[in-house]
């Protein structure tokens, strides 16, 4: 069979309004959607279909730019332009009650990302600042660290699969590593490189790489060459590959498929785009190629894209247009 | 440019995008007199804008000037903010106005400097001095130049810690009454207090301390008692003070420290510690090679040639005074020792009194952005158990301003962060009650001035800045 992405379905996600972002629970049976009109939708299969579950109103006084689930798939927490962040906990069918309201940025929270090990959730904003805050046995949440490494907005924040580190894009064309030292948070990298807004990344399975996406219309794959995993050691992570010459515009979204390496962007010249490693290429100078395309995935901007952790090949898009689609991509056999 | 003020400054309001003069939405006032609406505007060669009228006779335009206090006034940026202070207040506005003295001595001002202890610390660490020493040597540089009076706001300080104590027993008193006086909240910072008033207004103003600053407490001495003395006006001093932070100079260009009948600040000019070696650089002076001076002893805490401190944290030691005193005051203990527990870090501690197995008092340190924004969700949802908070808007408090001294290359921050401790500690400490000269003050100027004008004296107060609805700052 031939290598490609087919539609599953379609889904109006936010209809009259924009979806901005997707994000697979944990154990991949749900889909949690936000958007412009400040709600977050949970989606989940009924027989071959995708329905939805719940609508989760009244969190928010804006916009929901982005959801973040938490490991253990019991809570969700969402990132506004009210300036808030809400941590929502599931209830015992597919409903979700709105647990607390974390406040402190000074405007838009523009992402929202739950470290691995649930204890930590880190937040970004327009205030160009990064917060880190802790979550504690009675679900009090404190805020660890207030970090001002960006010059600009700050577009995305995102964990490493296993160690306590964080990774940020901004507007200010960097992603800044951060880790902790002694007792607060520090900036230990500066990754230089696009010639534009950051918009997205994602770290592979193994956490050895970051894939970041930018307006540069570029895809970005960097390597961790750090020498050691010692805690006050700076980090080296370089660049070792740039995908240019196959986005349209800007490249709002990158993921990185844990199951199957394979990399997906969502663009907004109204694509999506699968990549594929060529598995021979010389580690520190790897070769993607493009896999499979789907240059109408939308009718408009396509904002995020999200691999299903459990089921292999199974992604799902949002755009501006309001819809979501989840896609099916075969590889060769 | 990167932003000297501290880290809870940069993050209150600051705009993505606007650049001092660049985009300012504030309003502005022009004088603009009536009659023919027709005139073309025309950029001259240097620069300037020229309005050219219909009958072609020429007009300069004048620049819409934004001033410090049209910046502090406005929820906007206060990247503004930076640049109209750089300009108003830096070791430059000093140096010129001790040129002024020498070209022309009939319209002297006379000059004092006020140190603050954490800026002596910072340059006694940069030079291997005791703070003593540091103190006694820049007392011998500014005279040098031409300043009249060197003092040590140490010595203001005991002013700002026994009014924080009694401000402290008198809310502690009506807290059944009064749900907004506890927890009592220090008011020296700055930073904090712009950041308070800015984002939280009217919430938590009412906790804020309405005690003075040791700088503000000083221009209250400067500008007040010292000019009766010398029978001169406010307005022919000019009082710089030495501090370890960029956001003071924020607090001396507010509305209520400015002598409206004097039309002058009680403290005019603020420069950091930093500044002040920039200007040991700029006149190629070493603070090693300069010869120790006696110092002034009319406002300062000395004894027998060395300064004398006060006990607790490097940031003035609030908790620690309020402590001691309200748990003599209010439950007849005396406290020897304070057992500081650290929370979840270094810069959020906890002390508290029991009695009867029972916690009585309970006080915190707060420092840093992080710490404070802890503090404040607490207090929103009603989870507070403190009764008193020392908060400071630096990680690690004063002696680690952002005004003080950078660190060397090679010199490791944290080390340079520990000297400087050390160095601000190994003074003798002074308890406020003890200082005989305060005493005096209270009796004789501050009594004879009468109750209400002695409280305008040491205390102040605290506004909530509007957030602005103009459709300029709306944001897309």
């Amino acid at each position: 069979m031939k290598e490609g992405l087919s539609l599953v379905q379609k889904l109006s996600g936010h209809p009259d309004s924009r979806c901005w972002f997707v994000s697979w629970s944990p154990n991949g049976t749900l889909l949690a959607s936000c958007g412009g009109d400040k709600t977050i939708r949970i989606w989940g299969r009924e027989g071959e279909s995708w329905v939805c579950k719940s609508v989760l109103e009244d969190g928010h006084q804006r916009t929901v730019r982005k959801v973040s689930w938490s490991p253990c798939g019991n809570y969700l927490a969402s990132a506004s332009f009210d300036a808030t962040t809400s941590i929502w906990k599931k209830k015992d069918n597919q409903d979700f009650e709105s647990l607390t309201v974390l406040e402190g940025h000074e405007n838009e929270v523009k992402c929202v990302a739950w470290a691995p090990s649930g204890n930590l959730l880190a937040t970004c904003s327009r205030d160009k600042s990064v917060w880190v805050w802790e979550v504690d046995e009675e679900d009090e949440y404190e805020c660890v660290t207030v970090l001002n490494s960006h010059t600009q907005d700050v577009k995305h924040v995102v964990w490493h699969p296993t160690q306590e580190l964080l990774a940020s894009a901004s507007y200010d064309n960097n992603i800044c590593l951060y880790k902790e030292d002694d007792d607060d948070w520090e900036c230990r990298a500066t990754l230089q490189g696009h010639t534009s807004t950051v918009w997205g990344l994602s770290f592979d399975a193994a956490g050895q790489r970051l894939a970041s996406c930018s307006d540069d219309r570029s895809v970005k794959i960097w390597k961790d060459y750090s020498s050691g995993s010692g805690a006050g050691g700076d980090l080296s992570w370089k660049c070792v590959c740039t995908l240019s010459g196959f986005h349209g515009r800007t490249v709002y979204d990158v993921a990185w498929c844990r199951l199957t390496g394979a990399l997906a962007t969502a663009c907004g010249d109204d694509g999506v785009r699968v990549f594929k490693e060529d598995e021979t290429s010389d580690p520190d100078q790897p070769v993607f190629s493009l896999s499979a395309q789907v240059t109408k995935a939308h009718n408009q901007d396509v904002n995020c894209v999200n691999w299903n952790p459990k089921e292999a090949g199974l992604l799902a898009s949002c755009s501006d247009d309001g819809e979501i689609a989840i896609w099916r991509f075969q590889e060769e056999d | 440019m990167a932003s000297h003020f501290s880290g809870v400054l940069q993050l209150t309001d600051l705009d993505d995008f606007i650049t001092p003069s660049q985009e300012c939405v504030k309003p502005v006032k022009i004088e603009k007199k009536q009659g023919k609406s027709l005139a073309k505007i025309q950029i001259e060669d240097d620069g300037s804008y020229v309005q050219i009228n219909q009958d072609g006779g020429k007009q300069k335009l004048e620049k819409a000037k934004i001033t410090l206090n049209d910046c502090l006034a406005c929820s906007g940026c206060i990247t503004s903010a930076e640049s109209v202070l750089i300009t108003q207040q830096s070791h430059e506005e000093l140096f010129k106005v001790l040129h002024n003295n020498k070209a022309n001595e009939a319209e002297q001002k006379v000059v004092v400097v006020s140190v603050s202890p954490q800026s002596r610390a910072s340059l006694a660490a940069r030079y291997d001095l005791s703070s003593s020493e540091a103190g006694r040597r820049l007392t011998s540089f500014f005279k040098g130049l031409g300043v009249h009076y060197v003092f040590d706001t140490s010595f203001s300080r005991t002013f700002s810690l026994l009014e924080s104590q009694r401000e402290f027993v008198e809310r502690f008193q009506r807290k059944e009454q009064d749900k907004n006086c506890l927890p009592m909240m220090t008011s020296a910072c700055p930073g904090w207090i712009c950041y308070a008033e800015k984002t939280h207004g009217e919430f938590i103003l009412p906790y804020i301390s309405t005690t003075r600053s040791p700088q503000q407490m000083m221009g209250s001495l400067v500008k007040g008692y010292f000019a009766e003395q010398k029978g001169i006006g406010p307005q022919q001093i000019y009082h710089v003070a030495v501090m370890p932070c960029f956001d003071k100079k924020l607090e001396a260009s507010r509305s209520d420290f400015y002598l409206n009948s004097a039309e002058t600040r009680e403290v005019d000019c603020v420069i950091t510690s930093g500044e002040v070696q920039k200007m040991l650089e700029e006149k190629n002076v070493s603070l090693s090679d300069v010869e120790s001076a006696p110092l002034d002893v009319m406002f300062s805490s000395v004894s027998g040639g060395e300064f004398l401190s006060h006990a607790g944290s490097g940031s003035g030691g609030y908790l620690h005074h309020v402590f001691i005193n309200a748990a003599k005051q209010l439950f007849g203990e005396e406290v020897k020792k304070l057992t500081y527990k650290t929370l979840r870090n270094k810069d959020f501690q906890e002390v508290t009194l029991e009695k009867d197995g029972k916690a009585v008092l309970c006080f915190a340190s707060t420092y840093g952005f992080r710490n404070i924004q802890n503090l404040v969700q607490k207090l929103k949802r009603g989870k507070s158990p403190y009764d008193f908070v020392e908060v400071m808007a630096c990680p690690s408090g004063c002696l680690n301003g952002g005004g003080q001294l950078k660190p060397l290359p090679g010199q490791n921050p944290k080390e340079l962060l520990q000297k400087v401790d050390e160095l601000y500690k190994s003074e003798r400490s002074l308890s406020p009650e003890e200082d005989v000269r305060v005493a005096e003050l209270y009796q004789s100027w501050l009594h004879s001035v009468g109750e209400e004008r002695a409280k305008e004296l040491l205390h102040t107060q605290y506004h909530t800045v509007e957030k602005m609805t103009n459709g300029l700052t709306m944001k897309w």
